[in-house]
Formats: C-alpha cells, sequence, structure tokens
C-alpha cells in the first residue's frame, strides 16, 4: 500500500513498456560498468606483467641527435621512429666492461630483415632477432627443449609449429636463413601477456645474425637492473658510458617502470574518457524515463484525482512517482551491472586478463542509477502533486 | 424537526469561481450562500452548467472560490493551503463520484482503507473500520474482488463504504446514481438514507434527476450559478419514496 508497492504494481502492469523504459538505462549502466571493468582489468593486468620481471629493465633506444635535451625527463614518449640505429655490439661491450654493481645483465636487440623458411628460397614471414644467452634470462622466457647456443637458432613455440607444422620437437632440424643453413638448437615454451611477441620469433646468435643480413648496428640494448633500487644507478651508468661513445647523444635511456607509469596513466584516460561517452547513453535513457513518467502521470490524471480527493497530500502523489522513476532506473541498472558482470568475465577470459565487476564500478553504477531516476523522474512527479484534484477528476 | 439544537456543517457566503481570464472569463458560480445542518440531506439540482458540480468541488475542498467565506464544521477554510484541505478531505469530507472512481488495481477492502493510508490511521484501525463499512452497505462478501469483478451498484456501494469508512462529517456525491441502472439506482439512494438516519451523516447530492432529488429532506436548485429556490421536501412525499424504493 505504500509508494514501493504502488510503483511495483504499476511498473509489472505495464510491463513491456518499463522494459523498454528501463532498457536506456540498461545500456548506459552496462557500457559505463563494463568500460570501467575492463580498464581496470587492463590496468592491474599491465602493472602485475611489469612488476613480475620488467620493472628492472632499461631500455636503450636509437634517437634523434640531441633529442633527449628536449626530451621531459620522466616522460616516456613512444618508441623512436625511423631514426637510424648507432648502437652496435661495441655499445654492448662497453657497457659491460663497467662491472657497474648495479647492472645484472646487458643484452643487445637486433631485429633483423632476414627471410627464414624450412626450404631453400622461401619465406615463413616470422621476425627474426639477433641477441644473446642473457636476452632469455632478462625477458624470463623459459625453454622447452634445448638451449641457447653461439651458433644455433631458437624457437618461439608459435614459430616451431609453423615452420615445422608435423614435428613434434624440431630440435636439431635445419632452417634457411636466406642462403644460409642453420640448426635448431632450442624451443621456447609459449608465453603470454607483454612477451608474447616472443612465440612468433626466430632468435639467432646477434652476430651471425648482423653478418647474414650484412647490418652494423643494432636496434636496441636492454639492460637489467639487479634489483629496483638499481634501475635508477643503471641508468645513469648506461648514459655516462654511451655520452662517451656518442657525443652527439643519438641514444634515448627509457626506464620500463616510467613506461609503467604513462602506460596506466594513457589507460586510465582512455577509460575515463570512454565512460564518459558512455555516460551520455545514461543521460538518453534519463530523457527516456522522463518521458515515460510524464505519459504515465497524463494517463493517471484520474487515478490522481481520486486520490487527492481521498485526502493524498501533495508530498504523497510525488513520493508515489519519483518511487516508480527511481525504482524503473534502479531495476534498470541491476540488469545492467548483471549483464556487464558476464560481458566482463567473458572478455577478460577471452582475452586473457582479470577484468571483473570491481565494488567501486557497481557503486557508480547504482549511484548513477539513483540520479537517473531522481534527476528525471522529478518533473514529472512535481507536475502530478501540482495536479489540481478539481481538474484530474474531470479528465475522463 | 429542531433545527435550532443542530450545528452548522457548511456555512458558505458569497462563494464564487471564476474560471478563465479577461474575456473568456466565466462566472462558474456567482454569489452563493447556504447553510447545511448537521444531519441533512441535501440534493442540489439545476441544468449541466448551473454550477453546482463547482459548487460541490468548493464545498469539499476540491477547488477554490475566487471571492466569499466559507465555514466547514465552525472553521474558516476558504483560505486553507494546499496540505491543510488535503488532511480535511478524506478525514473530515468524503465523496462519492458519478461512474466507477474505484482504483481498479486495489482489491475492494483495500480502495476502502486508502483514505485511512492518506490520513495516517493505524493498520489496525483501517482494517476495522473497511471491514465496518463494507458490512454497513452490506458487501463484506466481496472485500476481496477487484473493482472489475463487481457490477456498477456493487462498486458504488464499495466507494460509498469507502467515503464513510473514516468518518466523516460531510458526504459529498456528485451525480452518484448516473451510471446506473434504476434498481442499482434506487439501492445507492436507500443506502444514502440509511446513512443519514443511522448515523445522522450530512449529505449533500449533486443531482439533475428529480427522482434523485425527492429522496433528499431539502433541494437547493442552481441555474447561472445562482440559488433559485432552496425548499425543503414534504413529508408526504419523502414517505411514498421511501416505499418506492422498498418496492
Amino acid at each position: 500500500m505504500n509508494a514501493l508497492s504502488i510503483a511495483l504494481d504499476s511498473i509489472w502492469t505495464h510491463r513491456l513498456r518499463s522494459a523498454l523504459t528501463a532498457l536506456g538505462i540498461v545500456i548506459g549502466v552496462f557500457a559505463v560498468v563494463t568500460l570501467t571493468s575492463l580498464g581496470s582489468g587492463v590496468r592491474s593486468y599491465v602493472t602485475n606483467q611489469f612488476k613480475s620481471f620488467g620493472a628492472t629493465l632499461v631500455t636503450i633506444t636509437p634517437a634523434m641527435p640531441g633529442a633527449a635535451a628536449k626530451r621531459q625527463p620522466g616522460r616516456f614518449q613512444g618508441p623512436p621512429q625511423n631514426v637510424p640505429s648507432t648502437l652496435t655490439l661495441g655499445d654492448t661491450n662497453a657497457i659491460l666492461r663497467r662491472h657497474s654493481p648495479a647492472i645484472a645483465r646487458v643484452v643487445p636487440v637486433a631485429i633483423l630483415p632476414i627471410p627464414v623458411s624450412a626450404t631453400p628460397g622461401g619465406s615463413s614471414g616470422l621476425s627474426v632477432l639477433g641477441t644473446d644467452q642473457a636476452y632469455f634470462s632478462a625477458e624470463q622466457l623459459a625453454f622447452s627443449s634445448g638451449k641457447f647456443t653461439g651458433n644455433g637458432i631458437v624457437l618461439g613455440q608459435a614459430a616451431a609449429t609453423a615452420l615445422f607444422p608435423h614435428v613434434n620437437n624440431p630440435k636439431g632440424r635445419t632452417l634457411y636463413l636466406g642462403k644460409t643453413v642453420l640448426t635448431v638448437s632450442g624451443v621456447l615454451k609459449s608465453t603470454t601477456g607483454l612477451t608474447n611477441s616472443a612465440n612468433h620469433t626466430v632468435f639467432v646468435p646477434v652476430a651471425t645474425g648482423l653478418k647474414l643480413a650484412g647490418l652494423n648496428n643494432i636496434s636496441e640494448i636492454v639492460v637489467q637492473a639487479k634489483s629496483n633500487q638499481s634501475v635508477n644507478q643503471s641508468a645513469t651508468t648506461v648514459t655516462q658510458v654511451l655520452d662517451q661513445r656518442h657525443p652527439v647523444h643519438d641514444f634515448a635511456v627509457t626506464k620500463n617502470s616510467q613506461m609503467l607509469t604513462t602506460i596506466n596513466n594513457t589507460l586510465s584516460t582512455i577509460t575515463v574518457f570512454l565512460s564518459g561517452l558512455a555516460a551520455i547513453s545514461l543521460l538518453v535513457g534519463g530523457i527516456g524515463i522522463m518521458n515515460i513518467m510524464l505519459v504515465t502521470v497524463t494517463e493517471r490524471f484520474k487515478e490522481i484525482g481520486i486520490r487527492k480527493a481521498l485526502g493524498a497530500r501533495d508530498g504523497d502523489i510525488l513520493i508515489q512517482f519519483l518511487a516508480e522513476s527511481v525504482l524503473l532506473a534502479l531495476l534498470g541498472g541491476a540488469v545492467g551491472v548483471a549483464l556487464s558482470a558476464i560481458a566482463s568475465h567473458l572478455i577478460g577470459k577471452i582475452a586473457g586478463f582479470p577484468a571483473g565487476l570491481t565494488l567501486g564500478s557497481v557503486g557508480l553504477a547504482t549511484g548513477f542509477s539513483l540520479l537517473v531516476g531522481i534527476v528525471f523522474g522529478v518533473l514529472p512527479a512535481l507536475r502530478a502533486s501540482r495536479l489540481m484534484p478539481a481538474d484530474a477528476l474531470r479528465t475522463e | 424537526m429542531n433545527d435550532t439544537e443542530q450545528s452548522v456543517v457548511i456555512e458558505a457566503k458569497g462563494l464564487m469561481r471564476q474560471h478563465g481570464q479577461g474575456d473568456a472569463a466565466v462566472q462558474a458560480i456567482n454569489g452563493i450562500d447556504l447553510v447545511v445542518k448537521q444531519g441533512e440531506m441535501v440534493a442540489l439540482m439545476g441544468p449541466s452548467g448551473s454550477g453546482k458540480s463547482t459548487l460541490m468541488q468548493i464545498l469539499g475542498l476540491l477547488d477554490r472560490p475566487t471571492k466569499g467565506s466559507y465555514h466547514l464544521a465552525g472553521k474558516d477554510v476558504s483560505r486553507l493551503t494546499k496540505g491543510e484541505s488535503a488532511n480535511l478531505r478524506g478525514r473530515r469530507i468524503a465523496f462519492v463520484f458519478q461512474g466507477i472512481h474505484l482504483l481498479p488495481r486495489l482489491s475492494a477492502i483495500r480502495n476502502v482503507e486508502l483514505p485511512m493510508v492518506y490520513a495516517r490511521f493505524s493498520a489496525e484501525e483501517r482494517q476495522k473500520s473497511a471491514q465496518e463499512s463494507l458490512a454497513r452497505v452490506g458487501l463484506a462478501h466481496l472485500a476481496t474482488r477487484r473493482p472489475t469483478q463487481l457490477s456498477g451498484g456493487q462498486a458504488q456501494r464499495i466507494a460509498i463504504a469507502r467515503a464513510v469508512a473514516p468518518g466523516p462529517d460531510l458526504l459529498l456525491a456528485d451525480e452518484p446514481t448516473g451510471a446506473l441502472d434504476r434498481a442499482s439506482g434506487r439501492a445507492v439512494l436507500a443506502l444514502f438514507q440509511q446513512l443519514n438516519q443511522d448515523l445522522g451523516l450530512t449529505i449533500v447530492i449533486v443531482t439533475h434527476d428529480p427522482l434523485v432529488g425527492r429522496h433528499a429532506k431539502r433541494i437547493v436548485e442552481l441555474e447561472d450559478g445562482r440559488i433559485i429556490t432552496d425548499r425543503p421536501v414534504d413529508d408526504r412525499i419523502l414517505a411514498q419514496n421511501a416505499a418506492e424504493v422498498g418496492a
């Protein structure tokens, strides 16, 4: 008999209409909650990935001469593009010769434009990376068989399958790198996440690779610090060494931890932006509620008249109609949250990262629905409550 | 009838109600003086457009007069706030309308309880009064029916039960038999007479049906927003009507 049961009864009486009205809120809440859940899922996933291994890495990449001076400290500005590399194996060795207590590993990495195939003259489209033993430890890549040797090839899991579709363990098989024949010495375990490009990569010893490709320069140098605390010391040491060898300063030193901050900031910005866009659909949903509530009030002039004649105060009528719009919005919000829980679970499963509902996003959705129900319900409810009973009763 | 000892329920002086503004302004009622005492049963009669419905709405605090004063049971109610008049409606004044004015989604007894919900009766009081009131109109057995499961006459008697349940001082009925067949209409009129006699309930019926008018103890006729006649009904006619209703 109270406002809530009257509202429930009215919503139930016009089931289809109520469902369609609430649909706007369902979609709005679904979009907002799903996007924020996915956003925070991706963020925590990236953070965990970095925390597990990447945080101690410092990457040296080619840069425009003098560009480092213009680079703002503490800001990652994306990988340099189309900058000819002047980094060499000599640079790698120079850093190693420092024997800095802060540095655990120094790894040369060369992206090599060499076609690789199981048959002479063929091309698999797989990328070829020239590096050395330390790379696999630094990137935490494990071998399913064999190991990296001074003259053999290591295959990523997917690369092994692509090159030798019918071979269980391709270790000892031969491959053509251009015209040169090399023997497979090891295969990596499959990997996920930030290092998953390793799956599709063919690894060769860096000196061999550079000779085959006819190159003198490597693409980047990866330095692993001994601990999180020695990352800054490592970066300083590396910069000192390379400044001597590259007086024009045509290189950039990037700490992965600083990349993490940048990525997180970017992800947050994208999440907020997309949620903002999604919130517009909530607004549209709210207007839908207002529209239907106005129709409902008009339809129920007579009922309002009867209730007022029987002693209902303006406040009683206001609460009755407000309860209906709030209830509609909350029901829509609940369905939206439920759908969002299913969707983010599925997306997380497919994409391989944990994306559950966060308490925050559910709270946000509930708050939003409540707000929409009240804001867009007030006008129709006020109109209903201010109706003069004599006018309301005259409507037949 | 010894009028001097009875308290005054309605005392209206110079009531006016204007609809619209300027050139389009219409005086629905134009200077009405009316006194109705406790226990009276008055018929407000007149052709359509004579202002009788407007007068009833003002007497029932559903509408406000543009001019004039109105005392209900000794209290000046012509300038009440909306909230104050809402408080008096339902508790002190009850309505019976033409046609079915029950809420279709509520059972008969819930409909009867409704004014007491708004008057903040306790649940216990509400149920007790509602059951007594349904018994009074002889429809206690239909308490759980929905209005759609009732005949027109039954629905109107439920509406009367709803009107009297909170124990009002004044019952206002607007064409209460207008939508009913003759037999049901007579039953409703008999019920009004019974409530008037048993409870001493003051009843004002708006009607243009002369038969209904003749069941009242007093007939007030309106034309063009003014009272043109105000006379008691002959006891002989009343007796004859009572016989007619009983038949």
